[in-house]
Protein backbone atom coordinates (compact mmCIF):
# COMPACT_ATOMS: atom_id res chain seq x y z
CA UNK A 1 0.00 0.00 0.00
CA UNK A 2 1.17 3.37 -0.95
CA UNK A 3 2.17 5.83 2.11
CA UNK A 4 -0.41 8.52 0.93
CA UNK A 5 -3.04 5.97 0.75
CA UNK A 6 -2.23 4.50 4.28
CA UNK A 7 -2.02 8.37 5.64
CA UNK A 8 -5.38 8.56 3.91
CA UNK A 9 -6.64 5.66 6.23
CA UNK A 10 -5.52 7.50 9.26
CA UNK A 11 -5.94 10.92 8.78
CA UNK A 12 -9.87 10.25 7.84
CA UNK A 13 -11.06 8.54 10.80
CA UNK A 14 -8.85 10.84 13.39
CA UNK A 15 -10.94 13.89 11.67
CA UNK A 16 -14.39 12.16 12.37
CA UNK A 17 -13.27 11.98 15.31
CA UNK A 18 -12.51 15.21 15.48
CA UNK A 19 -15.83 16.36 14.50
CA UNK A 20 -17.48 14.24 16.58
CA UNK A 21 -15.88 15.65 19.30
CA UNK A 22 -17.11 19.18 18.32
CA UNK A 23 -20.59 17.95 17.77
CA UNK A 24 -21.01 17.43 21.57
CA UNK A 25 -19.91 20.95 22.71
CA UNK A 26 -21.77 23.55 24.61
CA UNK A 27 -21.68 25.66 21.35
CA UNK A 28 -22.80 23.24 19.14
CA UNK A 29 -25.94 23.20 21.39
CA UNK A 30 -26.26 26.58 21.54
CA UNK A 31 -26.05 26.66 18.00
CA UNK A 32 -28.75 24.23 17.16
CA UNK A 33 -31.07 25.59 20.52
CA UNK A 34 -33.79 28.05 18.58
CA UNK A 35 -32.31 31.82 19.85
CA UNK A 36 -34.53 33.06 22.04
CA UNK A 37 -35.37 34.89 25.20
CA UNK A 38 -36.25 33.84 28.71
CA UNK A 39 -40.44 34.67 28.85
CA UNK A 40 -40.01 36.58 32.25
CA UNK A 41 -43.81 38.54 32.01
CA UNK A 42 -45.02 35.78 34.70
CA UNK A 43 -42.36 36.68 37.00
CA UNK A 44 -42.99 40.78 36.84
CA UNK A 45 -46.96 39.72 37.04
CA UNK A 46 -45.97 37.86 40.63
CA UNK A 47 -46.58 39.10 43.95
CA UNK A 48 -42.53 39.17 44.99
CA UNK A 49 -43.46 39.57 48.50
CA UNK A 50 -45.02 35.34 48.24
CA UNK A 51 -42.40 34.60 46.38
CA UNK A 52 -40.17 32.05 48.70
CA UNK A 53 -36.78 33.39 47.86
CA UNK A 54 -34.68 30.40 49.58
CA UNK A 55 -35.66 28.03 46.73
CA UNK A 56 -33.34 27.72 44.23
CA UNK A 57 -35.84 27.35 41.54
CA UNK A 58 -37.28 30.85 42.41
CA UNK A 59 -33.45 31.83 42.81
CA UNK A 60 -33.07 30.17 39.34
CA UNK A 61 -35.65 31.87 37.42
CA UNK A 62 -34.96 35.07 38.89
CA UNK A 63 -31.36 35.23 38.25
CA UNK A 64 -32.22 34.20 34.88
CA UNK A 65 -34.85 37.26 34.23
CA UNK A 66 -32.17 39.28 35.90
CA UNK A 67 -29.86 38.59 33.24
CA UNK A 68 -31.99 38.88 30.74
CA UNK A 69 -32.78 42.34 31.47
CA UNK A 70 -29.49 43.62 31.89
CA UNK A 71 -28.62 42.28 28.70
CA UNK A 72 -31.87 43.73 27.34
CA UNK A 73 -30.46 47.41 29.08
CA UNK A 74 -27.00 46.96 27.57
CA UNK A 75 -28.69 45.85 23.81
CA UNK A 76 -30.91 49.03 23.93
CA UNK A 77 -27.75 51.01 25.77
CA UNK A 78 -25.56 49.81 22.07
CA UNK A 79 -28.41 50.51 19.71
CA UNK A 80 -28.81 54.11 21.73
CA UNK A 81 -25.14 54.48 20.80
CA UNK A 82 -24.92 53.44 17.46
CA UNK A 83 -27.82 55.73 16.70
CA UNK A 84 -25.89 58.46 18.13
CA UNK A 85 -22.95 57.50 16.06
CA UNK A 86 -25.03 57.17 12.53
CA UNK A 87 -26.98 60.62 13.15
CA UNK A 88 -23.46 62.65 14.06
CA UNK A 89 -21.57 61.07 11.37
CA UNK A 90 -24.76 62.00 9.03
CA UNK A 91 -24.48 65.60 10.38
CA UNK B 1 -29.30 -50.09 40.78
CA UNK B 2 -29.46 -46.53 41.72
CA UNK B 3 -26.54 -45.70 40.20
CA UNK B 4 -27.82 -46.77 37.07
CA UNK B 5 -31.59 -44.32 37.17
CA UNK B 6 -29.60 -41.47 38.60
CA UNK B 7 -26.86 -41.88 35.32
CA UNK B 8 -30.06 -42.77 33.25
CA UNK B 9 -31.76 -39.42 34.48
CA UNK B 10 -28.94 -36.85 33.87
CA UNK B 11 -28.87 -38.11 30.26
CA UNK B 12 -32.23 -37.06 29.61
CA UNK B 13 -31.60 -33.68 30.94
CA UNK B 14 -28.59 -33.89 28.84
CA UNK B 15 -30.64 -34.64 25.97
CA UNK B 16 -33.80 -32.16 27.11
CA UNK B 17 -31.04 -29.65 27.14
CA UNK B 18 -29.32 -30.32 23.30
CA UNK B 19 -33.25 -30.06 22.15
CA UNK B 20 -34.19 -26.54 23.79
CA UNK B 21 -30.45 -25.46 22.52
CA UNK B 22 -31.11 -26.77 19.01
CA UNK B 23 -34.47 -25.17 19.38
CA UNK B 24 -33.70 -22.20 20.72
CA UNK B 25 -30.61 -21.61 17.89
CA UNK B 26 -33.28 -22.43 15.32
CA UNK B 27 -35.63 -20.00 16.14
CA UNK B 28 -32.80 -17.46 16.40
CA UNK B 29 -31.73 -17.75 12.84
CA UNK B 30 -35.46 -18.95 11.47
CA UNK B 31 -36.37 -14.85 11.46
CA UNK B 32 -39.79 -15.58 13.20
CA UNK B 33 -39.21 -13.56 16.37
CA UNK B 34 -41.00 -9.83 15.23
CA UNK B 35 -38.46 -6.92 15.74
CA UNK B 36 -40.98 -3.95 14.82
CA UNK B 37 -41.14 -1.63 17.91
CA UNK B 38 -44.95 -1.71 16.75
CA UNK B 39 -45.55 -5.26 17.16
CA UNK B 40 -45.32 -5.06 21.63
CA UNK B 41 -43.47 -7.81 23.80
CA UNK B 42 -46.24 -10.16 25.77
CA UNK B 43 -45.99 -9.19 29.13
CA UNK B 44 -44.12 -12.24 30.67
CA UNK B 45 -41.25 -10.87 28.13
CA UNK B 46 -41.78 -6.77 29.22
CA UNK B 47 -41.66 -8.00 32.57
CA UNK B 48 -38.23 -9.89 32.07
CA UNK B 49 -36.76 -7.43 30.45
CA UNK B 50 -38.25 -5.00 32.36
CA UNK B 51 -37.14 -6.20 35.89
CA UNK B 52 -33.61 -7.46 34.22
CA UNK B 53 -32.83 -3.71 33.32
CA UNK B 54 -34.16 -2.16 36.82
CA UNK B 55 -32.19 -4.61 38.88
CA UNK B 56 -29.17 -3.74 36.78
CA UNK B 57 -29.19 -0.18 37.09
CA UNK B 58 -30.11 -0.23 40.47
CA UNK B 59 -27.08 -2.52 41.14
CA UNK B 60 -24.90 -0.20 38.85
CA UNK B 61 -25.92 3.09 40.37
CA UNK B 62 -26.09 2.27 44.18
CA UNK B 63 -22.06 3.27 44.37
CA UNK B 64 -22.44 6.83 43.24
CA UNK B 65 -21.72 10.01 45.00
CA UNK B 66 -24.37 12.55 44.94
CA UNK B 67 -22.87 16.20 44.92
CA UNK B 68 -23.94 17.75 48.01
CA UNK B 69 -24.84 21.01 46.25
CA UNK B 70 -27.57 19.19 43.27
CA UNK B 71 -30.39 21.47 44.30
CA UNK B 72 -28.30 24.42 43.99
CA UNK B 73 -29.73 26.99 41.46
CA UNK B 74 -27.25 27.18 39.10
CA UNK B 75 -26.90 23.89 38.53
CA UNK B 76 -30.95 23.95 38.08
CA UNK B 77 -29.95 26.66 35.34
CA UNK B 78 -27.12 24.87 33.63
CA UNK B 79 -29.28 21.82 33.16
CA UNK B 80 -32.28 23.18 31.89
CA UNK B 81 -30.69 24.35 28.81
CA UNK B 82 -29.21 20.87 28.52
CA UNK B 83 -32.34 18.98 28.74
CA UNK B 84 -34.21 20.67 26.05
CA UNK B 85 -31.52 20.74 23.94
CA UNK B 86 -30.90 16.96 24.20
CA UNK B 87 -33.64 15.16 26.18
CA UNK B 88 -37.01 17.06 25.37
CA UNK B 89 -37.89 15.05 22.38
CA UNK B 90 -38.46 12.00 23.92
CA UNK B 91 -38.89 12.79 27.62
CA UNK B 92 -41.32 15.91 27.04
CA UNK B 93 -41.99 19.34 28.75
CA UNK B 94 -44.62 20.48 30.42
CA UNK B 95 -48.14 21.40 28.40
CA UNK B 96 -46.73 18.92 25.91
CA UNK B 97 -48.10 15.48 26.29
CA UNK B 98 -46.74 13.25 23.55
CA UNK B 99 -44.30 13.47 20.24
CA UNK B 100 -43.15 11.45 17.30
CA UNK B 101 -40.89 9.61 19.47
CA UNK B 102 -43.29 8.94 22.17
CA UNK B 103 -45.62 7.06 20.04
CA UNK B 104 -43.04 5.58 18.06
CA UNK B 105 -40.39 3.99 20.80
CA UNK B 106 -41.04 0.95 22.13
CA UNK B 107 -40.48 1.06 25.17
CA UNK B 108 -42.22 3.95 25.22
CA UNK B 109 -39.57 6.70 27.17
CA UNK B 110 -40.68 7.93 30.02
CA UNK B 111 -42.01 11.09 30.49
CA UNK B 112 -40.44 12.94 32.92
CA UNK B 113 -42.79 15.81 33.46
CA UNK B 114 -44.65 13.75 35.94
CA UNK B 115 -43.91 12.72 39.06
CA UNK B 116 -42.35 9.39 39.34
CA UNK B 117 -42.02 6.89 42.24
CA UNK B 118 -42.85 8.72 45.18
CA UNK B 119 -41.33 5.83 47.57
CA UNK B 120 -38.38 5.76 46.12
CA UNK B 121 -35.64 8.04 48.13
CA UNK B 122 -34.20 11.07 46.16
CA UNK B 123 -30.72 10.46 46.60
CA UNK B 124 -31.36 6.87 44.83
CA UNK B 125 -33.30 8.65 42.22
CA UNK B 126 -30.44 10.75 41.63
CA UNK B 127 -27.78 7.98 41.38
CA UNK B 128 -30.36 6.49 38.95
CA UNK B 129 -30.80 9.21 36.64
CA UNK B 130 -26.79 9.95 36.83
CA UNK B 131 -26.19 6.41 35.76
CA UNK B 132 -28.98 5.94 33.22
CA UNK B 133 -28.24 9.29 31.55
CA UNK B 134 -24.39 8.91 31.31
CA UNK B 135 -24.65 5.12 30.44
CA UNK B 136 -27.96 5.02 28.72
CA UNK B 137 -29.65 2.34 28.01
CA UNK B 138 -28.83 -0.77 25.53
CA UNK B 139 -32.22 -1.57 22.82
CA UNK B 140 -34.11 1.43 24.14
CA UNK B 141 -33.19 4.21 22.38
CA UNK B 142 -31.51 6.17 25.16
CA UNK B 143 -27.96 7.19 24.40
CA UNK B 144 -25.30 7.04 26.47
CA UNK B 145 -24.51 11.20 26.99
CA UNK B 146 -21.42 10.38 29.19
CA UNK B 147 -19.20 9.51 25.64
CA UNK B 148 -19.57 13.36 24.96
CA UNK B 149 -20.49 15.58 28.23
CA UNK B 150 -18.09 15.43 31.59
CA UNK B 151 -19.98 14.28 34.68
CA UNK B 152 -20.87 18.00 36.29
CA UNK B 153 -22.99 18.50 33.24
CA UNK B 154 -24.87 15.27 33.49
CA UNK B 155 -25.40 16.18 36.90
CA UNK B 156 -27.07 19.26 35.95
CA UNK B 157 -29.21 17.62 34.04
CA UNK B 158 -29.97 15.13 36.73
CA UNK B 159 -30.47 18.15 39.31
CA UNK B 160 -33.59 19.42 36.61
CA UNK B 161 -34.78 16.56 36.46
CA UNK B 162 -35.79 16.68 40.12
CA UNK B 163 -37.89 19.64 39.93
CA UNK B 164 -39.35 19.34 36.15
CA UNK B 165 -42.11 17.63 37.11
CA UNK B 166 -43.45 20.64 39.31
CA UNK B 167 -42.68 23.21 36.60
CA UNK B 168 -45.57 25.06 34.79
CA UNK B 169 -44.84 25.83 31.16
CA UNK B 170 -43.91 29.28 31.74
CA UNK B 171 -41.10 28.64 34.59
CA UNK B 172 -39.79 25.93 32.19
CA UNK B 173 -39.43 28.35 29.63
CA UNK B 174 -37.54 30.33 31.59
CA UNK B 175 -35.48 27.72 32.55
CA UNK B 176 -34.58 25.73 29.63
CA UNK B 177 -33.50 29.01 27.50
CA UNK B 178 -29.71 28.85 26.75
CA UNK B 179 -28.03 32.74 27.34
CA UNK B 180 -26.01 34.06 24.39
CA UNK B 181 -22.82 32.86 24.34
CA UNK B 182 -23.47 30.45 27.11
CA UNK B 183 -20.71 28.01 26.82
CA UNK B 184 -22.16 25.29 29.44
CA UNK B 185 -21.36 23.99 32.53
CA UNK B 186 -18.29 22.04 32.24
Amino acid sequence: MKPQIRSYFVALPALMLALSAHAHSPDKHMKEAQASAPDCSMMEDMDHSKMNMDDPLTQAMMKKCMKAMRQNEGDSHDDKTAATKLSRHQH
Amino acid sequence: MAFFKILSCFKCLVAAASVAVVTGVGFLFSGFYPMGADDHHNDLTYWALETLRERSIARASSDIQVPTDLASAERLLAGGADYNDMCVGCHLKPGVTQSDFTLGLYPQPPDLTQTENHQEDVSVRARKHFWIIKHGIKASGMPAWGAGHDDERIWNMVAFLQRLPELSSPQYQILSVRDVGDSGHH
